[in-house]
Order: structure tokens, then sequence, then C-alpha cells
């Protein structure tokens, strides 16, 4: 397959990378970040959404560190699977893709991963031949292929492993670009839109991960959903954490079911209150089950992806009793 | 006379060299990798001729040519080195001076007439060097000769989305893709027809148009009936089972593209490269479609990236490319995107499959009844023979009491379905091996000894008239039981874990070849030719597409004229220096090549052993062929080399030239698709799989596989042990994940390799292969196929294993997690149970009357064991047929036994109302019936 033509920058300060970013908004010139490229250029390939400038980040220096409490924007999935991370992240970025891509692919591609649909992962002409969808409808705004009549919401899935495991860590991301740095709870980063998908404005890239000092000191698991045990996204992901013994602390959050992964503070709060057990853990379960809302979109039914959420939240709350 | 010397042996130096005239014993032949002579290696050379490998199943005609060298050792394949170290030349790998590169437009519409083409603009753009569409193509091909409905472009319509309708190349692959924009096409769009149940029905606008032969206005392309034996046995049986399949279609999932490269040569000749498993019929449909004979094109067979029979039509890409480059004048190359591979597929046909059969009181089987209507997409392909090898290749390895078949394959507009590894017979062979075990879960009896009490036995006639031959179920279905430890664990494990038995059979060799030759043109043809070097050069148009048939070939006249291997060079990819073959299909080319090259190999031998006896003096019926080396029989050390013997038979004509054939013997019945299905021998097999089913989430974990197989004789252990592991994954593939998506619009959502599921290393299970060797009186030294027939009996193995772990059985393929997920729901709301991990497990509930049928069917399989064994060595040479378990006597003609046996292939009027879905195509009438109605 052949790559359309674009033209790649290679700043090698972030400082050059928001400059470069500044002066193509100026010009009125569209352009995607690329890290890995896992993601991307996949999607190039198949040209969607392609752009006429990339501005890559793997020249700059420094930005790929991987320590506990601080995670690089390219720090390579593989090399937080054999890192001093916290094991769920180590285990999350390990259950990713395969091998040769965890080489590639990088922490902060991963969490700006582009939702995925397959009325949208298709090639040019399989998305010619259903007259484009909302989400890459070549001008001719053309409606939703999932749920139609509705042309005002993408309802593409976020498929990351790592988001949910870092949200309820209670991570933080750093978010810089020509206007500056910002800093905001990693639950507040995504946006509900499979098109938006996160509060990143135009020029602005997500330049670390920050983790609170007692993350360390937290038990959790990831269960992730998948068809094979390599290559596959998520069908559905369950991240739970807690400081042991301490239910005030209890964190769950949910991936693949959605066009973002969620944190779910409500339905959390009724097992804070009544106590843990394994009828309120299966109360719980029914409650995020009730909460989320996949669409026929990823390989396997949203039916069945709704309902084994509920094993997934009580597997991993077994493991960390 | 006698020119012959005598050797002296032991008159080495100490320090090793050679003395002059007192060479070292042996001496060496003509080098090869070791220049040393090795002793004959008694252990790969039969009892019977003097050597020490033990002959269970009965002494072979090859054995005498037997030499030890290299049949029966686990061999690399001869082409491994090419492939890992990268040197192996692809489709994508021929790279000509002055290429050009070809891109083709595709149809984005499901059906549509096509009422013009303007091609103006993308002759402007510069960089352009030639277009083509219908309008250069108009003659038809296809690879059946009865059904050759493709073009090379679209002439009046296109059937599928990605159909082709336009070609183009161009100096580069951007503005090849940057022409293909420019196209402009009218269209007159047609109403898609996409469930198969549908195509059964009469449309405005039928898929093909056959003329007088077209059923009424339907889209069927195929129909068939076929009933055999005594109806009247199903009438009131004892058990019985009833499955309705649904089984999605799979793509065979090759890892190489296809691609290919045409040249016309200075000459005027087509040079066409291209990964092709059968690249005869290529050359005839290029023939055809250009209008050209066929001694001006010379296909030349790139190595295969894989085939699986998804490379075994003569492809429209193909056409374009010749008719491109015959345009322009330069050479076209034109590779597939995935994409690409999945809009050509000719992939497993989807199917809807109902299976029902019944025994009696014995345990017998008396009937067989198959219903399978297929979707056979845009175009015939291999279909015509699919929608037999549904029902016929399911009435072996089990004696019936009767047999009734109704098959139907449809047009429907999606990309066409055709031969995949196993072809025609892996859904069905899964849906009766699963009612075989719903039966016996009735019956209350062990499966495997079910099905040890029905078994045909060696040198018998199935059921439709099929010979069979040399006959290792039984040795595999007692092996894998022995090895899986079955009777401890069978309805013994606890929930979520399972193990079950499914059973294989399958051709080894179409009988027929697919273009009807009156002339006996044989089959296979091997051309030998040595010349003064030593080294053996072998033609042979075998396609190797990594199942080893070019190392197959290697090997058998490398033990025939007992010299290394690497001594013999097979020479397999033209056209035009190749003997014509016939192709990688029906698992015939080890079969059929092997014996042709041990036909020619041994012409050459006798030119040998002739020149040494003129050397010795000795009779070649006393003489001895080893390792480059011919001697005496009583004194070794009277011999000659085999240079020496090889100049002195070279004297005054030149290099040695032999040719040897093979055509398989006239068998079978003679009513209407008797010959589908037939072949020289067939191969057997039993799996036994063990599973793992996490239960809540409805995830299938296989864990073990004790796959036994009967290929007759392994030529190469090494590579039959691939093939059956490499059959087990390709199996497993369509019984837990593969399908093709065709979703709501009728588009395939997934033709890309990260949604079209192929299991990972990590859903391999341990596999434990088992060889069974029956020893084919037909086959090259006993061998039978073993490429395809492995793979049937993963898919019921599995899915009878999964009731096993949790009782439920599902007729749905793939087994989704999904899938597995709603049964468990349905049962444990219909127990009223709390959670899915409280579902009961299934177990034997034996009782007085289940005892006694348990006692009488293992009774009756140690009668049997002992029966086919004798018919094994044939000690017993009596006639057998399907029906003597049922008392009939062999010798006289059943229908002369009893009332009403029946053998017909098309039903009575009074049937109609009766027959199953694909049975409904009988309803309609062809369109020359209806006028001659009228």
């Amino acid at each position: 397959m052949l790559m359309p033509p674009f033209i790649l920058h290679h700043p090698s300060t972030v400082e050059e990378a928001c400059k470069i970013s500044a002066e193509l908004i100026k010009k009125g010139e569209d352009f995607d970040w690329v890290s890995g490229g896992t993601d991307l250029l996949a999607n190039y390939k198949w040209r969607i959404n392609t752009k006429p400038h990339v501005i890559s980040l793997s020249n700059i220096p420094g930005i790929d560190s991987v320590s506990n409490l601080e995670i690089g924007c390219m720090a390579r999935l593989s090399s937080l699977e054999g890192s001093n991370v916290h094991p769920m992240i180590a285990e999350a970025a390990g259950k990713v893709a395969s091998s040769l891509i965890r080489k590639s692919a990088t922490l902060g591609g991963n969490l700006c991963l582009d939702t995925r649909c397959f009325w949208y992962n298709q090639s040019e002409d399989w998305r010619r031949s259903i007259d484009w969808c909302h989400k890459a409808d070549c001008g001719t705004g053309s409606d939703c292929r999932v749920i139609p009549n509705q042309n005002t919401l993408c309802v593409a899935t976020y498929q990351g492993d790592i988001a949910p495991v870092l949200m309820v860590l209670g991570a933080s991301v750093h978010l810089i670009g020509p206007n500056g740095e910002r800093v905001m709870p990693l639950s507040e980063f995504y946006q509900l839109d499979g098109m938006k998908k996160n509060v990143l404005e135009k020029g602005e890239f997500l330049l670390k991960v920050t983790l609170p000092k007692d993350s360390m000191k937290r038990i959790g698991s990831y269960q992730k959903l998948r068809v094979r045990d390599s290559w596959d996204f998520p069908e559905a992901g369950v991240a739970v954490s807690w400081l042991e013994g301490d239910k005030g602390s209890i964190k769950v959050a949910t991936t693949a079911l959605e066009s973002i992964p969620r944190e779910h503070k409500e339905e959390v709060s009724q097992i804070i209150a009544e106590g843990w057990d394994d009828k309120s853990v299966k109360a719980l379960a029914g409650a995020i089950r009730k909460s989320v809302k996949p669409v026929n979109n990823t390989a396997l039914p949203p039916n069945y992806r709704r309902s084994v959420v509920q094993v997934l939240v009580k597997r991993a709350f077994s493991q960390i009793k | 006379m006698s020119a012959g010397y005598r050797q002296q042996p032991n008159s080495a130096r100490k320090d090793g060299k050679r003395v002059a005239g007192k060479q070292v014993f042996p001496p060496p032949g003509s080098g090869g990798s070791d220049p040393v002579m090795k002793e004959r290696d008694l252990n790969f050379i039969p009892e019977s001729v003097g050597g020490k490998e033990p002959q269970p199943a009965g002494s072979h005609i090859h054995d005498r040519i037997r030499t030890g060298t290299v049949i029966g050792k686990p061999l690399p394949l001869v082409d491994s080195n090419a492939k890992v170290t990268g040197q192996a030349w692809y489709g994508d790998d021929v790279r000509l001076a002055n290429e050009s590169i070809g891109k083709i437009l595709r149809s984005p519409h499901h059906y549509a007439k096509i009422i013009s083409i303007d091609t103006s603009k993308v002759e402007a753009l510069p960089g352009v060097i030639a277009v083509a569409t219908g309008a250069d193509s108009p003659h038809s091909f296809g690879v059946l000769p009865v059904t050759k409905d493709e073009h090379a472009m679209a002439v009046e319509k296109v059937r599928h989305m990605g159909d082709l309708v336009a070609c183009v190349s161009a100096v580069d692959e951007a503005t090849a893709i940057e022409a293909l924009g420019l196209f402009e096409i009218e269209w007159e769009l047609l109403e898609p027809v996409f469930d198969p149940k549908k195509g059964l029905e009469d449309h405005d606008d039928p898929i093909h148009w056959r003329g007088k032969y077209h059923l009424a206005k339907t889209n069927v392309q195929k129909r068939v009936f076929q009933e055999f034996g005594d109806r009247s046995l199903v009438e009131n049986p004892f058990s019985s089972s009833h499955g309705k399949w649904t089984m999605a279609g799979v793509h065979h999932g090759f890892t190489e593209p296809h691609a290919v490269v045409a040249h016309w040569d200075p000459n005027g000749r087509l040079q066409l490269y291209t990964p092709q498993q059968v690249p005869h019929y290529t050359h005839r449909a290029l023939s055809t479609v250009l209008d050209v004979p066929m001694h001006q094109i010379n296909v030349i067979r790139t190595f295969v990236g894989g085939g699986f029979g998804g490379k075994s039509d003569p492809f429209p890409h193909e056409m374009c490319a010749a008719i491109l480059a015959r345009k322009s004048g330069r050479p076209v190359r034109i590779t597939f995107d995935r994409e690409e591979v999945y809009w050509i597929n000719r992939g497993r046909h989807p199917s809807n499959i109902e299976v029902k059969m019944t025994a009696d009181d014995e345990g017998r089987i008396s009937g067989f009844d198959i219903d399978a209507l297929i979707d056979g997409g845009g175009f015939a392909s291999f279909g015509h023979v699919t929608s037999y090898y549904n029902g016929v290749l399911a009435t072996a390895p089990y004696e019936l009491g009767s047999f009734h078949y109704t098959g139907a394959r449809v047009w429907t507009n999606k990309p066409a379905s055709g031969a995949m590894r196993g072809h025609g017979a892996v859904n069905t062979r899964c849906a009766v091996e699963v009612g075989l075990d719903e039966m016996a879960e009735e019956m209350n009896v062990d499966p495997i000894d079910l099905r040890l009490a029905n078994l045909l036995p060696p040198h018998s006639r199935t059921i439709t008239g099929f010979r069979i031959t040399s006959n290792g179920m039984r040795e595999a279905l007692e092996r894998v039981r022995e090895g899986s430890n079955w009777d401890e664990k069978f309805r013994k494990l606890p929930l979520g874990k399972g193990i079950g038995i499914g059973c294989g059979f399958f051709i080894s060799g179409s009988g027929l070849p697919i273009h009807w030759d009156p002339n006996r043109f044989p089959h296979a043809t091997v051309h030998i030719q040595v010349d003064m070097d030593g080294g053996v050069t072998v033609h042979t148009g075998a396609a190797d597409i990594g199942q080893g048939s070019t190392t197959a070939v290697a090997q058998v006249v490398s033990e025939v004229l007992a010299l290394p291997i690497e001594m013999i060079h097979v020479r397999s990819h033209e056209s035009d220096t190749s003997p014509v073959d016939l192709g990688s299909y029906s698992s015939r080319v080890t079969f059929m090549n092997a014996n042709a090259a041990i036909r020619a190999a041994l012409d050459i031998r006798e030119k040998l052993l002739d020149a040494a006896w003129d050397i010795l003096g000795y009779h070649p019926n006393t003489l001895i062929i080893n390792d480059r080396r011919i001697y005496y029989k009583h004194d070794p050390a009277i011999g000659v080399s085999y240079l020496q013997a090889l100049h002195k038979a070279q004297e005054d004509k030149g290099a040695l030239i032999s040719s040897g054939s093979y055509r398989s013997p006239p068998m079978g019945g003679v009513h209407k698709g008797a010959a589908a299905g037939l072949a020289p021998a067939y191969s057997f097999s039993a799996y036994v799989a063990e599973v793992d089913v996490d239960i809540e989430l409805g995830l299938i974990k296989c864990t073990n596989v004790w796959a036994a197989h009967d290929c007759g004789k392994a030529l190469n252990p090494l590579a039959v042990k691939g093939q059956i592991i490499g059959s087990c994954h390709m199996g497993l593939g369509q019984v837990l994940s593969e399908k093709m998506v065709y979703g709501r619009t009728g588009h395939l959502q997934n033709a890309n390799l990260l949604e079209y599921k192929i299991p990972s290393i990590h859903e391999m299970p341990h596999v434990e292969p088992i060889i069974v060797e029956s020893s084919d009186p037909e086959g090259p030294f006993g061998a039978k196929e073993a490429g395809e027939g492995p793979l049937l009996p993963i898919l019921p193995a599995v899915v009878n294993a999964v009731y096993d772990a949790i009782g439920i059985r599902y007729n749905d393929l793939p087994l989704t997690p999904d899938i597995i997920f709603k049964g468990v729901e349905k049962k444990r709301k219909k127990l009223k149970l709390e959670e899915a991990t409280e579902l009961p497990s299934p177990r034997f509930t034996h009782g007085p009357k289940s005892i006694e049928l348990q006692k009488s069917l293992m009774k009756r399989s140690q009668e049997h064991k002992k029966r086919d064994l004798a018919r094994q060595k044939t000690e017993d040479t009596s006639p057998y047929v399907n029906g003597v378990l049922f008392g009939f006597d062999p010798n006289i003609p059943l229908e002369d036994q009893v009332e009403g046996w029946r053998m017909a292939t098309e039903p009575d009027p009074e049937q109609l109302a009766e027959l199953g879905l694909a049975g409904r195509a009988w309803l309609k009438k062809e369109q020359r019936q209806m006028e001659s109605e009228k």
C-alpha cells in the first residue's frame, strides 16, 4: 500500500514543535502529530483523514523518560513492560497489540489513540462505496453508519488499554502547545465524541503523564477482553485499584465500550458507602453494565460486550481483595 | 568380458590419503556434500526385501525399489534454505527492466450494469501507459470448463463490490492510483442478493444467465440430488440426531497477496510470472482470453507464499496484466493489497447445512440425510464440484444404511467462494461428526466405540461407489483414544473442561482431471535428465505451494537411484520446460507426481544397472544399488561407482533421459455425478481435542490435540507433521474465530488481517501428531495425501469437546465468545440458575439397555478389527461393499437383494415437498423444460 504524500517536520525540542504547530495554524495548514506511528500511519495508508503536514516527536530528546511517577509521551510501550512503573501499567502495556508493535508504539500515542469503527477503519474505496461516514465524510456531510439518522455525534470506539489503568491510578496529563502548558487529571482529558476524542486543542500535544505519590501503593487489576491473545484491541476492558484496606480509595474505569475510556465515580460511591462484599460488587458490576453504552462497531456484538463487563468487574475485584 | 575391478577393503593409508589403485572402500560416486559413500540404511528398507523396517500393513509394490536413502526419514524441505534466507522469489519479487505498475479499478457497487465507461481523462494523465476495460477481454474463462463465467474485466455488469471494472498501467504506483480516480462510469444499479436463501428464488436480473440450462430465474448455479440405499431403514429409528448449522465463510489467509508480472518478449511470446497453484489452467485460460495459442505463452510459477486453494483459479488480474503489457509493450506488475485478496476471495463457502441421522437398535447408522445450501458469491469458480463434495465426501468412513443428499450452490453479490483446504468436505464433516456424537449421547454409548463399530473395512466400496483401498481409520481412532487417555476423561471432566472426538475422510487426488480428456492424457508427467556430472535434473509441473511437493519428488528419485538428495535438482517453475501437470489441488500432487517420478527414475535405474551389468558381468537381479555405488549382492567388494556406470550408460548417446507419468485407474459408478469425489486413494484421520471453556466470558481455549492421520506412508515424517500441525491451526481458526463478516449493507467488513481473526501462536494448543501408515497399494511407496484431510477432524473435535465441557450443543461456526455466551445464558435461565458456573456437566447416565448396547458395540468392533487386519494384509480378498453390515451379500448387486434399494440422482415428484432448504432448488424447472412445456 502506498503512503499518501505529506511534509514531515522533525522538531528537536518541545519549543520548536510548538513553534512549528503555531506556524502551521497561522498559515491555515492542517497537520497531525506522530510519535510511534502505529496508529496514524496505518490510517494514512487507508487515506483516512490524511493531512498535508505531519509533525514527528521522535527527534525530541528527553520526552521518553520512564519512572514510577512520570512517563514521557514518547516512552515506548515495550520499555514500560519491564520497567519499574506500577505493575498495572506494565501489564496493560504488555497486553497492547503485538511485541513488534509495542517496540514502536508510545504511551502518548496510546492515550491519544484514534477511535475505531468498522465503518471507518477501511480503505478509501471501501468507504467511498458506503458514501463515507460522519467521522471521515470527505466533505459530503455524511451520516453516521452505526446509528443512522443522527449526524451530531461520532460513536467510534476508543480501544486503548493503558488509559483506564492510569485513570484508576489517579494519573494527570500534561498538555503543551503554542499557548503554554496545562495539567489535568486523565479522567478529564477525554471528551465524549468519537471525532474530538479529547480536550487537546489544535497545536497541542500530550507531553507526559504524572502519577500521584501514593499510586505505587495502590494494588489493582486490569481485565482485558479480546478474541486473540495477541494483536487484538480490547473489546472491553476494566481497571480497578485501591489502597489496600481503604475502601474509600476504590477506583474503577472502563475502556473499549464507548468513544472514551471512563472512570466510574458515581457507580463506585455505592460500594464505598455499603462496604465491599460479593453482593455489593455484583451490584456495582450491574451498575457499570447499565452505564456503558457500547455500539455495534467492533468485532464482538455490543450486547455481549455489555453483559460481560459484569464478569470483568467481578474478576478485577476478586484479584485485588 | 568382465571389465569390473575388485576393490580392496581397508587399504587406507594411516595418514588418511588414498593409495593409488587401492581405493578406500567404498569409493566416492560423484560427490555431494559428503563424498564418502554411506552404508545402506537397513532401518528404512522393508523386511520383505532384506531390511529391518516392519510392515504391519503388508508389503508394497514399491518395496523392492527402496534403497534406504531418504524415504521415511525426516527431511527439511529442499527449498527451505531459499525461504529462510529470504532468497525465494515470490510474485512481487519479480522485477523486469522497464516495468510499469498496474492497478485495477474495482466496482463500488454490489450489483450494477455498466452503461458506459469514459477513459479519456485517464489516458490524458501524464504517466499513464495503458488502459484496458472489459471491451478488451470479450472471452470468458473459468477454472471448470462447464462454468466459464468470468471475464478479465466486467463486460456487461459487475457482480460484487470489488469486482474488476478496468485497469491501468502507469510509470509508478502513485500515478496509477491517481488514474483510477479519473474513470467516468455510468452505472445502472441492480437489486443485489446477499442471502443465499434468497438466491433460491426468482430474481429480475439473475447474476448470471445460463440460457436454456438456467434454473427458472433463480440464482442457483448448481443443484444436486443423491439418494442411495434402503430408505426404509430410517423409519422408526432407535436413535437420531438433527443439526441445523450456519457456517460463516472463511478465507485462506495465506501470507503472500496475489501478484503477477506479465511481459511480452521480443518474439511476441507472453512470459507471465505468477504465484499459482495450477499454472496449467492459467495457461489454458490465458490462451482463451488473449486469443493466443498455448505454445506462445510461458507461465512461470514463482515461489508461492501459501495457497490452500486460494491460488488455484485462473485469475482476472493475471489476464489484466497480460492485456496491459500487450497494449503497452512494457512489462506490467500488479500486486494486491490485502483487501483485494479478500475481494478475489475463493475461500470456503458460507453454508447452511442440515444433517439428520438415524441409528438402529444395534447401533448401526441407518441413514445420513444431508442438505447443504452454499453461498457461492459472484462466480462459479470450483463451485460445481463443491456442490457435490458437500454430500459425497461424508459417505465414509462409516457404513451407511442409506444416504440422502440435496445440495445447492447459489450466486450472490459477494466475492466468489471457491476451493479451500478440505474443499467442500469440511463443513458437512463437522456437522456429521457432531451429529454422531449427539446420537452416541442419546444412546448413552461412547462415541469412539460407536464409530469403531461402524467403520468400512480396507478394500471396500462406499455407498455411492467410491473405491476404498487402504484404510487406517481404526488404528487412528485407537491411537488417539490411547494417546489422549480418553477413557479416563470423557464425560468425567469438571465443568468448563472437555474432550471431544472427530474423524475425517478425504480424497487423495481427484480421480478425474478438471478438463475431461478422452485421450487418456496423464494427470502427471515427470522428466528426468542425468548428464555426465551425475547430477539428476527432474522436470515436473508440480506446483510447490509450501506443502513440499518439490521435496517429495526429489525424495522418490533420490530413493530409487540411491543418490543423496542434494544431487537431485527439481525444476518446476516454467511451463516451457516442465511437462504438463494439473496443479496443486485435491491433494493430488505427491500421490500423482511421485508416482510419475518413480516411473521415470526406474527407467534411469534400469539403464544404470544394465551398464553395471556390462562392466561387472553380473545380472541386474543380483546387483544392489546403494549410495553412488552399484555392487554384487554376494560380494559387495565387486562393484562400480555410480559415475562409472553412468558414463558407460551414456556411451554414444550422452545424457540419460526418461519420462514417467501417472493416470488414475478407471473406477467409480455410472450415475450422474459419480465422478465427484472419486480418487485413487483416500486418507483417514481421527483427532481428539481438549478444551478449556471460560464459561462466564464464553472464551474457548483449545489446550491439547491428539491428531492421528493415515497418510499411507510418511515419505517425509517431518513434512507430514508440519501439515498436521498447520491443519490444526487453520481448522481452529474456522471453529473459533475466523469469519468473513458481511454487514447490513452487504459490505465485507473485515477485509484485513486485524479484524479477520486468524489464531495467533497464543491460541495454538499442544498438538501431538500421530502418523498412521496403512500402506496404500497405489500410492508412491504406499503414501497418500496429508495436506487437506488433517484439517477436517479438528472442527468437530473442538465442537464436541465444548459440549463435553459445558453440556451445550452449538450449531454455529465460528464459536465466537458471544455465541457461547448466548448459549450459556439460555441454558442458565432455563435451569433457573443464579450463576453460569452452576451449570451441570454432561455425564453418562447408563441404564441396563445402554450398557448392553455399549458391550455389543465393543464386541462388534473387536470382530471388525480382525476382519480389517486380514483385508489390509490382503489375506482376505473377498469383495466388500457398503451394506454388508446390514446383512447384504456383497457378491450380488444390492438393488437385486432389497426391494426399494435406491440409486437416484433426481428426486421423485412425491419427494419434492419434503426436501430441505437446498432441496427447494428442485422445485424449479430449467428454462428448456419450461419452454418445452409451453
